[in-house]
C-alpha cells in the first residue's frame, strides 16, 4: 500500500461573505476604483455621471490603482475604508 | 544616516566563522565599502552579483568589500552560500552597527575614504552609483577601470530597497511601548506572514491495496491535467536526501493564492513532474525566481494574456545536469527541461492555486504550461552567455524567469548579412503584444546558432544586435490609419522615427527590452521571438538567480 505525500496548499480557506449590499445610492459615499486599464477613465466618469444625476449619490470619491496586474497597495485600501461603497472597475 | 565627509565611526562585528573584524583595521591602507543588507530583501539580492563583481575587479583587495548583514547566522550563511560571496560578510544581528549608520534602507552602501571619512553613502540598488563606486575604488588602488554594472544587461537602473532592519525594531518597539504593558494587543485571528521561516509537513494519503496510484493523483487534484508519477514516501524522501535543507523549510510563497513552496512540497511537486534529485539545485532558484516580487506571478498567473514563466539556463549546470540546448530545444528534448519546466508548473497550481477558468484567467493559454525551459546553447554561440551578460563568473550558472507567451519562429534562409537577418527578425519583433502596441512591451529573442553565426561573422557583439534591432524595429505611421484599433491610444507617448526612409513608431522603449539568448540545433536558420506579457514595473521584470551546487 504506497503512502504519498500531499504536494498541494493544505491551509483551509473559508469562503469570505460578501459585504452587505447598500439598501439605497441616495445620499452615500462612493469610491470608484479604476485598475489603470485603458479608457478606464472614460468609462468611470460616465459611470460618476449617472450615479450622480441618476441615483442622488452624495460624494464620489476616484482612486487609481498603480497597475491593473498587482492587487491594490494597502494604503489605498485604507483610504476606501471610509466609504460606503465602491465600484472597482474595468475598461479596455 | 551619516552623511558624506562624516567620519566613519569605528566598530568591531565578527564575520560568519566567528573571528573578529575591526572597521579601523580593514580601512588601514584603502577605500573600503561597507554594504548594508538583509537576506530577505529582493534588492539586496539584486545589488549582490555586481558587489561580486566589484570584488573580482578587485582582485587581491576584494576584502575591501564588506557586507554588514542585518540577519542571524544561519540566513546568513545560506546567501552566501546561495551567492557563492568570498568577500568578507558580518553579523549585525543586534543592530547596534546598523543604529550607529542609521541608513533608512538597504542595501546601503558606505564607501569609506583612507582617512576615514565617508566619500559617499546611498540607499537602494543603483547601476549609476554602484559604477561609481567602483570607478573610486579601481582609481585609488591603481587598478585597471571595469564597468561592474552594465546598463542593458536587463536588470533594473535602479530600484528602491527594504526599511532597514534596525528600524522595524524601533517600529515595534514604539507600538508595543504605546500599547502599554497591561494591555497586550489582540492577537490578529490570521497573522500574515509574508516571509515565514517554516510551514506545516504535509500530510500522508496511505491508498487502499485496489487504488491505482496514477489515477488517485488525478482524481485528488495532484495534476489534473496530465498524468504524473505518484509522490511516494520513498520517493520524497530520495529526493529531499538531495537537499540540504530541512522539509518545512520555506523556499517562497507562491502567488497568487501564496501556498508555501516548502522544500518537502517542492520535493513531492519535482516528483511528480519526473525531477532527478541532482535537478533541485536548478529548481530551488526557479522557485525563488518565481516567488520574486520583481517577476509578479500574480499578474502573470491571473492575467487573460497567455504568458507563463519561460525558464533559461546558463552556466555550466547545463550540461552537468543534462538539459538540452541544442536541437529542438523547445520541444520534447531531455528529461532535465520537461521535468524542471513541468515541475515550476505544477508548483503554480498546487502551491499558486492558479486553475484555469478559476484564477488563471488566459483565454488562449499557452504550449509552455506544460512545460518552459530551455538552456543556453554555449558551444555555438559566438558571444559570452547570459549569465556573464549579467554579471555571474563564467564558471557560474544561473536561472532566468521570463515571463513569456508562446514561440514565433522566424525563418531567414536567403540573407547572408547580420543586417539581412536582423531586419527579418525585426518584423517579427514588431508584431509582439500587438502590432500596433508600442512601448510596454518586451521580448526574449532566441537566436539560433546559424542566424548567431552570420550576424557576428559582420563583427555584431550581442550588443550591437540589440542595439540595431531597437532602431530597426517599428510601426509604420500609416499602420495608424484605422481609428480605434489598440495600440492607437497610447499615441502622444509614441516616438516616431525614420526606418529605411520611412515614418515609424518606435516599437521598444528602450534596447533593454530585448533579450537575446543562443539556443538551437546547427542546421536550419530559424531563430524565435518569444513575446512577454506588460514590461517593467507594472507588469512582470525578468528575475535571475544563481545556481548553487
Amino acid at each position: 500500500m504506497p503512502t504519498l505525500v500531499s504536494p498541494l496548499d493544505e491551509r483551509s480557506r473559508e469562503a469570505q461573505p460578501a459585504a452587505p449590499r447598500l439598501d439605497t445610492l441616495e445620499g452615500k459615499r462612493l469610491a470608484l476604483l479604476d485598475i489603470s486599464k485603458p479608457q478606464g477613465k472614460e468609462f468611470l466618469d460616465r459611470l460618476q455621471h449617472l450615479l450622480e444625476q441618476r441615483y442622488g449619490v452624495a460624494e464620489i470619491v476616484r482612486e487609481i490603482k498603480p497597475t491593473y496586474t498587482k492587487p491594490a497597495p494597502g494604503a489605498l485600501l485604507e483610504k476606501l475604508a471610509f466609504v460606503d461603497g465602491v465600484i472597482e472597475a474595468l475598461a479596455d | 544616516m551619516l552623511a558624506t565627509g562624516d567620519r566613519a565611526p569605528d566598530f568591531s562585528l565578527r564575520w560568519l566563522d566567528g573571528s573578529e573584524w575591526r572597521l579601523q583595521q580593514a580601512m588601514a591602507d584603502g577605500p573600503l565599502l561597507l554594504a548594508f543588507m538583509e537576506t530577505d530583501c529582493p534588492t539586496c539580492r539584486l545589488t549582490l552579483p555586481y558587489l561580486k563583481r566589484l570584488a573580482g575587479a578587485l582582485g587581491a583587495d576584494s576584502h575591501r568589500v564588506v557586507v554588514v548583514s542585518q540577519d542571524g547566522a544561519e540566513e546568513t550563511r545560506e546567501l552566501v552560500e546561495a551567492y557563492g560571496v568570498t568577500f568578507p560578510v558580518l553579523l549585525d544581528a543586534d543592530l547596534d552597527v546598523s543604529r550607529s549608520y542609521d541608513p533608512p534602507a538597504v542595501p546601503a552602501l558606505f564607501l569609506l575614504g583612507e582617512a576615514g571619512q565617508i566619500e559617499f553613502c546611498e540607499v537602494g540598488f543603483s547601476k549609476g552609483d554602484l559604477n561609481s563606486v567602483a570607478a573610486s575604488m579601481l582609481s585609488s588602488l591603481d587598478l585597471r577601470a571595469t564597468t561592474v554594472a552594465e546598463l542593458d544587461d536587463g536588470a533594473p537602473l535602479t530600484k528602491p530597497g527594504c526599511s532597514s532592519r534596525h528600524l522595524e525594531a524601533a517600529l515595534a518597539a514604539t507600538l508595543a511601548e504605546a500599547d502599554g504593558a497591561e494591555q497586550p494587543r489582540e492577537p490578529s485571528p490570521e497573522p500574515i506572514d509574508l516571509l515565514p521561516e517554516s510551514a506545516p509537513r504535509a500530510t500522508r494519503f496511505v491508498l487502499a491495496e485496489d487504488e491505482d496510484p496514477y489515477e488517485y493523483c488525478m482524481k485528488a487534484g495532484f495534476s489534473p491535467f496530465l498524468p504524473v508519477v505518484p509522490p511516494t514516501e520513498q520517493r520524497v524522501d530520495a529526493m529531499l536526501a538531495a537537499i540540504p535543507h530541512p522539509p518545512e523549510r520555506v523556499v517562497g510563497l507562491v502567488p497568487p493564492c501564496y501556498g508555501a513552496a516548502t522544500i518537502e512540497k517542492i520535493a513531492a511537486n519535482a516528483v511528480m513532474a519526473g525531477c532527478k534529485p541532482e535537478y533541485l539545485e536548478v529548481l530551488l532558484p526557479v522557485v525563488r525566481a518565481a516567488c520574486d516580487e520583481r517577476f509578479n506571478l500574480h499578474g502573470v498567473q491571473a492575467t487573460t494574456n497567455s504568458a507563463t514563466p519561460l525558464i533559461m539556463l546558463s552556466g555550466p549546470a547545463a550540461e552537468r545536469l543534462g538539459f538540452a540546448s541544442g536541437a529542438g530545444v523547445f520541444g520534447n528534448v531531455a528529461r532535465a527541461n520537461s521535468s524542471v519546466g513541468r515541475a515550476l508548473q505544477l508548483m503554480m497550481a498546487n502551491l499558486g492555486g492558479a486553475l484555469p477558468g478559476e484564477i488563471d484567467m488566459a483565454a488562449l493559454g499557452n504550449p509552455g504550461r506544460f512545460s518552459y525551459c530551455v538552456a543556453e546553447n554555449h558551444e555555438h554561440s559566438p558571444w559570452q552567455p547570459l549569465h556573464e551578460d549579467l554579471g555571474f563568473d563564467s564558471d557560474d550558472s544561473t536561472v532566468t524567469l521570463f515571463a513569456a507567451g508562446g514561440l514565433m519562429e522566424v525563418s531567414e534562409h536567403t540573407a547572408r548579412t547580420a543586417a539581412g537577418v536582423l531586419r527579418t527578425i525585426a518584423a517579427t519583433l514588431a508584431m509582439v503584444w500587438s502590432w500596433r502596441r508600442c512601448l510596454r512591451v518586451e521580448a526574449v529573442l532566441v537566436l539560433c546558432p546559424e542566424h548567431a553565426a552570420t550576424v557576428s561573422a559582420d563583427g555584431f557583439s550581442k550588443s550591437d544586435v540589440r542595439d540595431f534591432l531597437f532602431e530597426n524595429t517599428g510601426v509604420p505611421v500609416r499602420a495608424f490609419e484605422y481609428e480605434g484599433t489598440e495600440g492607437s491610444q497610447a499615441l502622444g507617448h509614441y516616438q516616431e522615427v525614420l526606418i529605411d526612409g520611412e515614418p515609424h513608431y518606435r516599437k521598444f522603449k528602450d534596447p533593454s527590452q530585448i533579450h537575446i539568448i543562443v539556443a538551437g540545433g546547427t542546421a536550419g536558420k530559424f531563430s524565435g521571438v518569444l513575446p512577454g506579457w506588460l514590461a517593467g514595473e507594472g507588469g512582470s521584470q525578468s528575475v535571475t538567480y544563481p545556481v548553487k551546487r
